[in-house]
């Protein structure tokens, strides 16, 4: 597959997940729901870090620290969404 | 600082200037401060953000990411078609992802001025004093990246980029992608996740 291939299939994936992050938000409020939308969210993140950045063929350190923020975020998100349902 | 150059990592290569790689790290770590505070404040009044988030609309967050996707995508292929010396090609892709990013500020702009025209501002209450910040700190991001495109674009016209030396070109597509890259998670968080 070539280059300009590989971007427009990340292209499409992260349109997907955009749609999928939208449905999944309408269809409710529950930490289920909400795992789906930071799941497309991580899956979106992935796609840009090593498809648009090009990190899938970067040193290892670099692809990993870059990597680790969306992943540091939803956790943090997560983490933030299972306090407010303990809370109610 | 280029780690373009060969045999730097075998066939592993850091894309752009390594500079760029610290800068974006630089900004992705103010964001995630204002995300952190974001949340946080969320699991403290989460009524209030569950109804200010009502006020959004979500099909408008939607538009915005697309726009800002495109662009992306956009960018990326201007990049390849530089590599294999289509440099026209290449300012013609740049052009197209600055008119998609100009969607995005026309759309987010629009947004702004609707929800400054019903009340609700900086002020209105928490949600929208951090919406506003932590939306605004990302479109300043935006204008950036289109005056960055719209320079880029004109150097590939005048063919300063060459398959050999295009670091610069890589690092400003990378500084957009990093923006694309805090928008989709700034998307969920402040317009859909309840």
């Amino acid at each position: 597959m070539s280059a300009s291939a590989v971007l427009l299939c990340c292209w499409l994936g992260l349109a997907l997940l955009s749609v999928a992050t939208v449905l999944l938000g309408n269809a409710g409020a529950t930490l289920l729901l909400a795992g789906g939308v930071l799941l497309a969210a991580l899956g979106k993140a992935w796609l840009i870090a090593d498809g648009f950045m090009e990190l899938r063929h970067a040193p290892r350190l670099w692809r990993g620290l870059l990597l680790a923020w969306p992943l540091s975020m939803a956790l943090a998100t997560a983490a933030g969404v299972l306090l407010v349902q303990i809370g109610r | 600082m280029s780690t373009s150059l060969e045999g730097y990592a075998s066939s592993r290569r850091l894309p752009g200037d390594l500079a760029m790689w610290f800068f974006i790290l630089a900004e992705l770590s103010l964001f995630a401060i204002l995300i952190i505070a974001f949340g946080v404040t969320q699991v403290l009044r989460y009524e209030q953000f569950s109804a200010s988030r009502q006020l959004l609309d979500t099909s408008t967050g939607l538009a915005l990411t697309l726009s800002l996707l495109t662009s992306g995508l956009f960018a990326a292929l201007a990049l390849q078609q530089v590599r294999q010396t289509r440099q026209r090609r290449g300012a013609l892709l740049l052009l197209a992802a600055l008119l998609s990013a100009s969607v995005y500020v026309w759309l987010k702009l629009s947004e702004y001025a609707h929800l400054a025209g019903q009340g609700l501002g900086l002020e209105h209450n928490t949600f929208f004093t951090l919406y506003w910040l932590l939306t605004g700190f990302h479109f300043l991001h935006v204008l950036l990246g289109v005056v960055i495109l719209g320079w880029m674009a004109e150097r590939c016209r005048r063919r300063a980029y060459t398959p050999g030396s295009h670091s610069g070109l890589e690092s400003g597509v990378l500084y957009w992608h990093m923006v694309d890259l805090v928008w989709v998670l700034l998307f969920p968080l402040v317009y859909v996740l309840n």
